[in-house]
């Protein structure tokens, strides 16, 4: 290292104004790791595009001149009664089996789409939170029956049951919702009681308690913050799975019904034209595929923002996380080596699922 | 007399039941962590409690800040009996039996900021709210030597002595008339643990707090303590005012403990004998008979591992000093030769 550098260095450190290490939260230090990873910004600004065209699919179809429910069998259709093709006759991505805009559909297939992916995970992870903390704090009998319950929902055949489930009660939204959740929170409970297992042994937990906190305040003060980590990442990875889980239903015909357009029944109903129609397939799936793996390399990257230490899955951006890293921790040093607290607790155990 | 006592504890035992692993968990046996303790803490005084580790020290702490059942006996509180009392019952007492912890990294919650923690006890005993809230917590901060304009900050961001005086903090929010310190300075570096033991005796002589004040460093115990307990093995070996538990020790342990202490005058440490104790601690779940120090004892004789020894006044002893031992040490007696001789 050359004087000049270290020149460098020592002036960096003392120009660094004063309020480099005032009160970051964890939450700041994250958005600040997010906001460099490039795969994670694109994912969120893909995200946002699907969010914005689902909540705005009246006015596409409005500017197409396409309602969603709409059949154009002379337009809509060729001499042969199949789809027409993208960019035909104004169908931007072309038309459907029975001449409807296979554009707008996708975009109201999203509404259904998001809406159920959203709303289960929430609930999911309502439950499962308050589920494994109630196991994990209060421990014996509760414990017991509780993280038997969680096993016995993880060990379900849960495709076979949700479609016996989506017979018996008949195929609505409510019931996908209900359905969804209910093979979700197990999965988030198991790891909420793991966590609490170990945070409740720690000294600030008996400070709380020499305090007089009951409970349900150590519980949802003082150990939740604790836990909002690797919960907050369970549930952006469980989105997509939601996304895809509803749409295998709506596929099999269980879930939401035509005439209301969703990605499942729309691939559905595409099967048998996938010969001649082949977009009728491919822009659905491309939906759906685009989605899902947004959401997945978003909860990837709030995995690696929130614990900078865990391994990336993708191998082949390994070297320049590596680097990244180096140069995070060289940050921290500067700032006092406080620049990361207390990250060993964020990592979420390998296998626990 | 009796209204000079903050806190009497009357043949305090606590019991930890070792349980086999699996299923059906039967009872193996019992770690007799206390075991028939009674002692006294007197009002806007301090009382040190010194052992080794695992002697417990810091389960009898527990106990009487009632964050442990206790197996039997009476902790009685201004007159009042708070033994095992429920947590709804036991909430006034909290607040003027209040804790600081030994760790001051585990003992505050790493994702809440500073204010939230010293906020703490106003949010539990809802107390004050609001703008006022934040005021009270500013003026603690100031109390502890804490900047306040640092309210927004997280523990991370301190150092391990201010740490400490962010537990401190939170301990003297509520005003309480006890604060039990549990080794509160033994993992700070020495310069900083004078600044937080001043600290500790400028708030006892402002608020008129009473102290139990427990440590493995003798010298620490000296410096803060107008009474000593010295605890082995669940139980109390000596217990009195600290000049004479000092100066002249009764028990051999209390001798051994103080010989092997680094003495912060060298004329005395060049002049001192060190008693080698051999052996280890034995387990808490198999206790020696009798006299429970006899095994590693310099002056053990065939009735120490027959009778207990129980706490009595020693000849020319003031009547508070009291030891439990069948042959005390005498003014004068070299400990380290009796130890050789063996």
């Amino acid at each position: 290292m050359s004087i000049t550098e270290i020149e460098f260095q020592a002036s960096a450190v003392e120009g660094a104004p004063e309020q480099a290490v005032e009160g970051r939260s964890q939450w700041q230090l994250t958005w600040g790791r997010l906001r460099r990873d490039k795969v994670a910004v694109t994912a969120i600004i893909v995200i946002v595009i699907m969010v914005l065209l689902a909540i705005f699919a009246p006015a596409v179809a409005a500017l197409v001149h396409h309602p969603v429910d709409t059949a154009y069998p002379n337009t809509g259709e060729n001499a042969a009664g199949n789809p027409v093709g993208p960019l035909t006759n104004g169908f931007w991505l072309g038309t459907d089996d029975t001449g409807r805009d296979l554009m707008v559909r996708i975009l109201y297939g999203a509404r259904i789409s998001l809406f159920v992916g959203i709303v289960t995970t929430l609930i999911a992870t309502v439950a499962g939170v308050t589920v494994g903390l109630m196991a994990g704090y209060f421990g014996g009998f509760i414990d017991t029956v509780l993280a038997r319950f969680t096993d016995a929902v993880l060990a379900f055949p849960y495709v076979v049951l949700a479609l016996a489930l989506a017979v018996i009660f008949g195929p609505s939204l409510p019931v996908i919702i209900g359905v969804i959740a209910f093979f979700s929170w197990a999965g988030v409970s198991r790891i909420v009681r793991g966590q609490t297992l170990s945070i409740k042994e720690k000294e600030y937990i008996e400070a709380a308690r020499s305090l007089g906190a009951g409970p349900f305040r150590i519980m949802f003060i003082d150990i939740l913050p604790n836990l909002l980590a690797p919960v907050l990442v369970l549930a952006t990875l469980y989105i997509p799975s939601a996304v895809v889980f509803e749409a295998t239903l709506s596929y099999l015909g269980l879930g939401i019904q035509p005439p209301t357009a969703s990605w499942g029944n729309i691939l559905a109903d595409a099967q048998n034209f996938y010969q001649n129609s082949w977009w009728y397939v491919v822009f659905p799936a491309a939906a759906l595929l685009i989605t899902t793996l947004a959401f997945n390399l978003l909860g990837d990257g709030v995995r690696d923002a929130m614990d900078p230490r865990t391994e990336r899955v993708l191998a082949g951006r390994r070297g320049r996380r590596e680097r990244r890293r180096l140069r995070a921790q060289r940050r921290s040093v500067v700032s006092g080596g406080s620049g990361v607290p207390g990250t060993d607790s964020l990592a979420i155990p390998a296998g626990d699922d | 007399m009796t209204d000079d006592v903050l806190v009497r504890v009357d043949n305090l035992v606590k019991y930890f039941p070792v349980r086999t692993s699996g299923m059906i968990r039967r009872t193996v046996g019992q770690v007799q962590a206390v075991d028939g303790v009674t002692l006294e803490i007197p009002r806007g005084k301090t009382l040190g409690l010194v052992g080794e580790t695992g002697c417990g020290k810091s389960t009898l702490a527990r106990c009487i800040a009632g964050l442990l059942p206790t197996t039997s006996g009476t902790i009685n509180f201004e007159g009042k009996d708070i033994t095992n009392l429920s947590r709804r019952a036991m909430i006034p007492y909290r607040r003027e039996i209040q804790m600081i912890f030994q760790d001051p990294y585990g003992s505050l919650n790493p994702r809440r900021r500073v204010g939230a923690i010293i906020g703490d006890p106003f949010a539990i005993h809802k107390t004050v709210t609001g703008s006022e809230r934040k005021r009270k917590v500013q003026d603690l901060m100031e109390r502890v030597g804490l900047n306040p304009e640092h309210y927004n900050r997280f523990p991370a961001e301190f150092s391990g002595g201010q740490r400490q005086r962010i537990g401190v903090a939170r301990a003297l929010a509520l005003q309480p008339k006890l604060i039990i310190c549990d080794e509160p300075v033994s993992a700070l570096d020495v310069s900083i643990q004078a600044q937080v033991l001043n600290l500790l005796s400028d708030l006892q002589r402002d608020f008129g707090l009473s102290y139990l004040f427990i440590a493995h460093d003798l010298e620490v115990v000296r410096h803060v303590s107008d009474q000593v307990m010295v605890m082995y093995l669940g139980r109390v070996a000596e217990s009195g005012p600290k000049e004479p538990v000092y100066e002249s020790p009764r028990h051999p342990y209390t001798a051994a403990l103080l010989s092997a202490a680094t003495a912060a005058d060298p004329e005395t440490a060049a002049t001192r004998q060190r008693i080698l104790l051999t052996g280890d601690v034995p387990s808490p779940i198999d206790p020696p008979s009798g006299c429970r120090f006899h095994p590693r004892c310099p002056k053990v004789q065939e009735l120490c591992s027959q009778d207990e020894p129980q706490l009595e006044v020693k000849a020319g002893d003031m009547p508070t000093h009291v030891t439990a031992c069948h042959f005390p040490v005498v003014a004068g007696e070299n400990l380290a030769v009796v130890a050789s001789r063996r």
